[in-house]
Formats: C-alpha cells, structure tokens, sequence
C-alpha cells in the first residue's frame, strides 16, 4: 500500500511539474516578453512602402511641358523576407549583378522597408517577374512616376537631368533614401528641392511570402506631396528652330535672352545627349561616351566653355576709350597696312583698311587700329572696363556651375609672364586673342550694356522673383555712339549676314583663333536696335570666320523670335 | 455505487470544443466541418465503448494488438502518400500509429497484470518487444513524432505495475548515454557519476548492465545519428541552437513563440491573430494549434487549458488507484501518460522549451483518427470507472 501510494506521488509530482513548466515559460513569454513579441508579431506583418512624389513638371515660356513625369515600372524587395535564391534568380530576371542588389540591401538599415533595386523595368522582365512572383519571397512589383522628357535631348543642358542617387550621397542628404533620384545638372540641379516634393509612405500588411494583403487602418500613411511645376523663360520654338539651323556643325553653342529682363530664351549647346537614357540607368559604355573628353556633350558650353572672343571685344575697348575720356570718336592712328610692326615683331590685319575712325574701325574690325588704340588707353583702363561689363565673373545666371572665364589684368599678365610682359599682350587683349576668355553666356551678357543703355542684364532661366539687371556707372552718350557702330556692323560691315529684312539689328563678329584647328566663329548681336526685345550669341567651334557662319545663324534665331513674337511681319 | 464518472466525458468534450472552435480559426469552415463529423462519430463511439465491460478488453488484448500491429504493416506497404502515415477512406484519412497507441496500451496493461514480480532486467524485454515493433514500424513511415510516445507508456505503466524506479533508471541509462554522446566530456561526466552510482548499490547485474551497456551505446550513437534523414537531424539541430538558421526549423519554434508571446494576457481575439491570419505560423490547424490560442485568447487561455489538462490526467490518475482491477488500472496509467506526455511535449514545443518533434494536441488538434483513438480511450476509462470496485 505505502509503495502505491509513493508510486502515486510520482506520478502526480510529474504531472504538477510538467504543466507548471508550460505555465511558468508562457508566463515569461506572455508577460514578461510579451512587449517585445508583440513588436515582433508587428515587424512580421507590417511593411513600410515608399510612394514616389512625382517631380514637378518643367514648362517653357508658353506653357509647354518640356519635362514632365511618365509611368514605369519598379521592382522592389522587403529585405526581411528575401533569400539567397530569390535574390539571384531577381538578378538573372533584371539583368544586373547580385553584388549590386546585395550592397543596396546592406545599404537600408530597416529591414521591413521596401527597397527599389531597379527602376523602370521592361515588360519583358515585368512578366517574368510575375510569373514567378509565387517562388520569390519578399518582391513586389509596382508602377512610378519616371521623369520624362518628351523634346528627348532638345534642352538637354539647359534642363540637366536626373539619375539614382549613391549610396555615399545618402550619407550627406538624410531626406534622400536608396533608389531616389536627384538633379545633377541645369535645372533639375539647382531647383532639386523645388521639384522633388515628398514621397507618401504607406503602411502595408504582408503575408508570409511577402504578398501585400492590404493596407493598413491603424497606421497613419503620409500622403504624396508632388514636387512643384517650374515655369522657365525657355522657348521650345526657338530651341526647335536653333537646332535645326546648327544641324551641320557639331560643337558650339548659342544663348539669347530679353536684354531688358534677363529672361533667357534660349540657352543651347551641343553635342547634346538624352536626358531620358538616365532613367533605367546607363551602361558603362554609354556612360564612357559621355564622359570622352574630346565631344564631353555633358558639358553645358554656353556656361561653361571658356573661349577667346576674337573682335568681339573691340566694341568694349573703344567704350572704355571714349567713357574714360582717352579719346574723341574721330580720333584716328597710324593707317591700316595689313601689318603692324612692335619693334621686329610682326602684328597683322585680316585686311588693309587704311586711315579709318572709331566707328569705321568697328564696323571694319580692324585690327590695326585696335591694336594701338588698346595701347594707348593701357592695361589698367581696359581691365577695369572689362571688369565692369562682367568679364572674369560669373553672370549670375540660375545654372550651377557657371565658368569666371579668365580676365587678365596687369597683375595677371605679371604672374604669368614676370616683370618683362610686352605690350604685345595689349596687342593680343585688345583683339580679343591670347588670354582673354569667356563663356557664350558672358559675353552676351557683357552686350547687354549697348542694349540696355548702360545697364547689364542678370540672366535667369525660371520666373521666380530676382534681380533682373544691374547698373554700372557709364556715359550714356558713349554707349550710344558705339551702338550706332554695332548698327553698321551688320548693315554694311563684317556682320551683313545676320541681317534680316529691314530691322536694325546692332552687332559684332569675331573669329577666335585657337590651338585645336580651324577658328571658332563668334557673332553677338541684339534686335530691335531701339527697345531690345532679343540679345543673342553663337559660337561654332572650328567653323571658321565669325561673319560667314556664326552671324548667319544669329540672324535666322533672330528673325525666328521676332516673326514668333509678331515684332516683324513677312510680306 | 455502478455509475459512470461523467466529469471526465465533460473535459474531454470542452477540450474538443476548444479544439473546433480554433480550428475554424485557423483552418476555416471546411475543417471545421470535417472535424464537427469526426467529433460527432466519435461521440457515439465513445458512449457505445463506455458501456462495454473492461474485462472483455483484457480477453481481447492480443488479438487488439496484433491487429493494429497489422494495420501498422499494411500502412507502409500499401499507403501511397509519402510519408506512408495514412489511409484514406471515403473521403477521411485514418491514421494506423494513433490506434496502434491503443493496441500497446492495451497488450501492456494485459501482460503487467499477469506478472506478480517486476525485478529483474529479462522482466523488461517482453514489454520492450512490444513496443519496439509498433515504435519501429511508426519510425518507419517516418513519424519521429508518433513513435517516440510508446517508450514513456511503457515506462510509465511498467512503473505503475512494480517495477522498482531504480531499476528503470539503470535500465534505461543507456539512452542517456546516448544522448550525452555527442559530446565526449559530459558523456564521461555521466559514465563516471553512474558508475559510483552503481558501486554503491553493490549489485552485480546492474553493475555488468550498466557497463557493457552504455560504452556500447555511447559509440553506436554518433553511427546512428549520421543514418538519420536530414530533416531528422535538422529538427534535433535547430532544437539545440534555434537563432542559427532563422529561416529554417527554428524558424517554426521563433515563429510560433512571437504567436503566443505576442498574445499576451488576453489575446488578440477571436480569429484576430496576425501571426497565423498572415500564415508566420506553421501547422496552424495541427501540430501549432496551441500557439494560436496562445496568440488569440493569452496567458489566460493557456491557464485556463493546462487546469483543464490537469484536472483530466488527476481524475485518471485517482481511477487508475482506486481501480480494484489490475489490468483496469494499468490501462488507465497508460492512457494518462499518452494524453500527458503527448500534451506536454506539443505545449512544451509551441513555446520553445522541447524539440520540433511533430506531436499533435490530445482532442484539441486537427485529425480525426486522433479524436477517435482519444475518445475510444475515454469511452474505455468511462466503463472502467463504471466497475471500478469490481475485482
């Protein structure tokens, strides 16, 4: 009886200990882990999901959308839920390295976020993915808002464009996650922040496999916020018209804005390359081409080529000659024989001119005359003028970066040359060749002094609020009397070419002799004569002489603008 | 005094309500109504049993075990499924290994109540070979999971019948052996411990036992160990060291303790579980249906189920000692412990204190040969509670 009973008590301690163990380890569970379990259970189901803020659209002076946003197709992973084989049969689908998929999931701290590894997928790889969606753990497909540029490469500089940002940017940038994109060049870089808006984030629930079930009530989703619209002073007809009348050469550059406002109307450059091409990201080998350093069709030239602005500049000398009165207009030098001799050094003309004035000196482009008169006005006086009309500075233009160009002074020649500079590079200045350079956009600008009655012109490329022009201190009366020369330029002197019908056009040719071939041809120009509603500048690099190619040119995107604007009329 | 104590019926029934109740929330209604239909056959199948004399059982005992241990046979030459675990009939899918469970009850508590001495080491072989050949051939289909319940039966109503617990402890120190194998310095812990052990009691048979058995043991075991299916050992694996292979086993074990932990006191409510609504969970409707109710109803569910438990197995328990019948009692030690052991282990699995070994949940789980293999035990406890003074 005793050992029954003890066999008894055996059986009933078991039974206690048994299910005071389950009870005691739920206890722990429920209880005191019952928190983190609970977090646990949430961080299973759910998801935090990204929308993408479609960018703003990009619009021309006339309201036409000249970047906008198309639909495209993503694929995304839940790094929480992905394996070894979902991730390389993904890469195999999508065509891109495992190791990349790998870094952007390395990348993400939080692993319960939806993780976009390629963009703009095609529907061949759409389907695939779709087919077997059942077998991959963690991937979802979906559609964005991808920007689009429907003129392709038209304002490829003037607009820039966009691409994934890296992974050591997002260090820098808290707000910008893997798979963002941001702005790299022209507009889309500087006004970056005014078009991106603010993703939506939604709290979704998964499944198991990773399957969206639904949304989610109890978390508050944060909505969409679209990048905001940019309306520019570009003009789509113009650019149209200008790449048509460039089609032949294959580098060089063209700006014209409103003299009177800044607003740029056209800023074209070429090579140009296809913003699109960005979206679903570049090959190495398309990325190399546009990085070859002898086309570089990234480089914006109207901003950031720097080049030698031949006679162009003859136009600034006699104005800082007759301000700083050196000179009267009728002053005259020793006449034009084809060539100059510095000591035994040769110093030549285009042409033989002969004893000419100021205003026929301009409208000629002799060289001769320019040559001494730089030398009589000297170094100082003419890089303190140059300095005024903006040369050596940047024009404050909404494109970032923008080149200085190089402005030498008396200093600069002495750094450069040591104490024993000649005046040979007066010589050189006062011609525009040697060390002088500019950009397209510069020298524009620099016109913008005859235009403008003596003021210079801020370009800007959006219609946000700024200043549209600044004041130097110059004679008003000398300004008009060079204008009246930049007139004859085109109506009988070296720029008869950019005439058209019977509107006074006021310009200057040049041709920029330079180390890579043939000269680079320059004309720049402004019309109507009185009341400037269009200033423009061309270069073609290697083109040869300013009045035959660049003037040409310069005339028909004006005629265009002003046939366009209604300020002529064809009979 | 001839009256059936119905209290067990009861808790055996509120057990099952539970158990439908969670199966329509995790398997839905077409579960839900097969196991509604098991449970309604059953029912009957159990008052019809409880009317039938304990004696009859005894008599029948062999030719119930041979027929189960035939059905056993059948079940892995005929069965097409894979593993080879069940029939199917008509629609419901029987399963041998659960009746087999009887059977070995049954032929044990026949053979135990004849024996008037347990003491001696060849005292253990004839119940042994009883229930290697049913263990052997659940191990077969494979179900780790079934085949392992028979040896604490056996142990269990060996102890029950007499068998001294020192005895079973020396006869079973083998198996300790060979799970302390695998690592050399606490199998030498062991060895060295028992061996004092043994010197002490002073008895020549356990002492030659216990040391030809164990080195024996402690070096087949890594051989066996490599003979097992992967899966097999993947189970005992992730057991051991369950952050490993998060994706894996142990995926089951951290998945199903995020279930119930996440439950906390009261639950999530009724069919309001994310764990198993979003499917984190495995074998929602079968081996895991514990940590849904977890997830679902909280602590206060588990309490609440683990007393009901008790409750059960104590009112078998006093049966089995207040049973005048030898083979009575024996049998109702035997049904305890399946129910227990078979409970513990599934519970103890859910919250990650016992190895993933595949066992469902006694009257709660889904399947219906289960139910039916339960009940027709309660059927037979109910009639014997019916005779208990009877000799």
């Amino acid at each position: 009886m005793e050992q029954e009973l003890k066999r008894y008590r055996v059986f009933e301690a078991g039974l206690i200990l048994a299910f005071s163990l389950i009870i005691i380890f739920s206890f722990k569970l429920q209880i005191f882990e019952g928190k983190k379990y609970y977090r646990l259970a949430e961080e299973n189901r759910i998801k935090k999901k990204y929308i993408m803020a479609p960018r703003g659209k990009i619009f021309d002076r006339n309201g036409k959308e000249i970047a906008n946003t198309r639909p495209g197709f993503y694929a995304s992973i839940i790094p929480a839920l992905i394996d070894s084989f979902t991730i390389e049969k993904l890469a195999q689908i999508l065509n891109i390295d495992k190791s990349r998929i790998i870094a952007k999931i390395n990348l993400e701290k939080n692993p319960y976020v939806s993780l976009k590894i390629a963009h703009d997928i095609t529907i061949a790889q759409l389907s695939l993915l779709e087919e077997s969606i059942e077998e991959l753990r963690g991937i979802e497909v979906g559609v964005e808002p991808l920007r689009n540029y429907p003129y392709n490469e038209l304002f490829s500089h003037a607009l820039g464009y966009v691409d994934e940002i890296t992974k050591e940017e997002i260090k820098n940038l808290p707000s910008y996650k893997t798979g963002d994109y941001i702005g790299r060049s022209g507009l889309e870089k500087v006004y970056e922040s005014h078009l991106k808006g603010k993703d939506g984030i939604e709290y979704i629930e998964v499944d198991v496999r990773g399957k969206e079930v639904g949304r989610l009530s109890e978390y508050r989703p944060l909505p969409v916020e679209p990048g905001k619209d940019l309306w520019t002073t570009l003009d789509l007809e113009l650019a149209e018209s200008t790449a048509v009348f460039m089609k032949e050469y294959e580098r060089g550059a063209a700006v014209a804005f409103n003299p009177q406002n800044g607003e740029v109307y056209l800023l074209f450059s070429k090579p140009v390359f296809d913003p699109n091409k960005f979206i679903s990201g570049l090959s190495d080998s398309e990325w190399q081409a546009l990085n070859n350093p002898k086309v570089a069709p990234l480089l914006n030239r109207a901003t950031m080529s720097c080049y030698p602005i031949g006679s162009t500049i003859k136009p600034f000398i006699a104005l800082a000659a007759l301000d700083a009165n050196l000179i009267k207009v009728e002053k005259t030098f020793s006449p034009c024989k084809g060539v100059y001799y510095l000591g035994k050094r040769p110093f030549r003309c285009w042409k033989i001119h002969g004893q000419l004035s100021l205003i026929d000196a301009i409208i000629n482009s002799c060289d001769i005359y320019f040559y001494q008169l730089g030398r009589f006005i000297g170094i100082d006086i003419i890089a303190e003028y140059l300095n005024k009309f903006g040369f050596g500075k940047e024009t404050g233009i909404d494109l970032i970066p923008e080149n200085r160009g190089i402005l030498p002074d008396r200093k600069w020649f002495e750094n450069k040359y040591g104490k024993n500079w000649t005046e040979g590079h007066i010589f050189n200045l006062s011609i525009g060749q040697g060390d002088i350079l500019a950009t397209p956009l510069q020298l524009a600008c620099a016109y913008s002094v005859f235009a403008n009655d003596g003021k210079i012109a801020i370009p800007h490329l959006t219609k946000i609020d700024r200043k549209q022009k600044r004041e130097i201190l110059i004679d008003k009366k000398a300004v008009e009397t060079i204008k009246k020369a930049l007139s004859g330029v085109v109506a009988r002197g070296t720029g008869v070419l950019a005439r058209v019908l019977d509107i006074e056009i006021c310009g200057k040719t040049g041709t920029a002799e330079n180390p890579h071939g043939e000269d680079h041809s320059i004309f720049v120009g402004f019309a109507p004569a009185q009341n400037p509603e269009i200033l423009v500048c061309v270069i073609v690099e290697n083109a040869g002489h300013g009045g035959s190619i660049a003037a040409p040119i310069a005339g028909k995107i004006i005629k265009t603008f002003l046939l366009k604007n209604k300020l002529i009329t064809v009979k | 005094m001839k009256k059936i104590d119905y209290s067990i019926l009861m808790i055996a029934i509120i057990l099952s309500a539970i158990g439908l109740l969670m199966i329509y929330s995790t398997g839905g209604t077409g579960y839900f109504l097969k196991q509604f239909i098991w449970l309604g056959i059953t029912f009957i199948i159990t008052i019809l049993i409880s009317q039938i004399p304990p004696r009859i059982w005894m008599n029948f005992s062999p030719f119930l075990y041979a027929i189960t241990i035939l059905l056993l046979f059948a079940v892995l030459i005929f069965s097409t499924s894979y593993p080879k675990r069940w029939f199917n009939l008509m629609g419901f899918s029987l399963q041998p290994s659960e009746f087999a469970k009887l059977g070995t009850v049954f032929i044990l508590g026949y053979h135990l109540s004849h024996k008037k001495r347990l003491e001696n080491f060849k005292d253990f072989l004839l119940p042994l070979l009883m229930v290697l050949i049913p263990a052997g051939l659940v191990f077969l289909e494979p179900d780790f999971g079934a085949a392992q319940i028979f040896i604490p039966i056996m142990v269990a109503m060996l102890y029950w019948a007499g068998m001294p617990g020192e005895k079973i402890f020396i006869f079973f120190s083998p198996l300790i052996s060979a799970i302390t194998s695998f690592s050399i310095f606490v199998w030498l812990g062991f060895i060295s411990l028992f061996g004092l052990y043994l010197y002490l009691r002073k008895r020549t048979s356990d002492i030659l036992y216990g040391f030809i058995a164990n080195p024996l043991v402690g070096l087949m075991t890594p051989l066996i160990w490599n003979s097992l299916k992967v899966y097999q050992q993947k189970r005992i694996i992730s057991f051991l060291s369950p952050w490993l292979d998060p994706k894996g086993m142990s995926w089951q074990i951290i998945q199903s303790k995020i279930a119930i932990g996440s439950g906390r006191i009261f639950g999530k409510g009724f069919l309001s579980g994310t764990q198993k609504r979003l499917e984190f969970l495995p074998e929602r409707h079968t081996d895991f249906i514990f940590s849904c109710i977890g997830e679902e109803f909280g602590f206060i569910a588990i309490v609440v189920i683990s007393l009901l438990y008790i409750y059960l197995f104590y009112k078998l328990l006093n049966l089995a000692r207040t049973t005048k019948n030898r083979f009575a009692s024996l049998v109702t030690i035997g049904f305890m412990t399946w129910f227990a052991y078979q409970s513990f282990i599934n519970m103890g699995m859910t919250i990650g204190i016992l190895p993933v070994t595949g066992v469902p949940l006694p009257f709660i789980s889904y399947g219906g040969s289960a139910l039916l293999a339960c009940f027709t035990a309660i059927g037979i406890v109910l009639a014997i509670s019916k005779t208990r003074y009877e000799y």
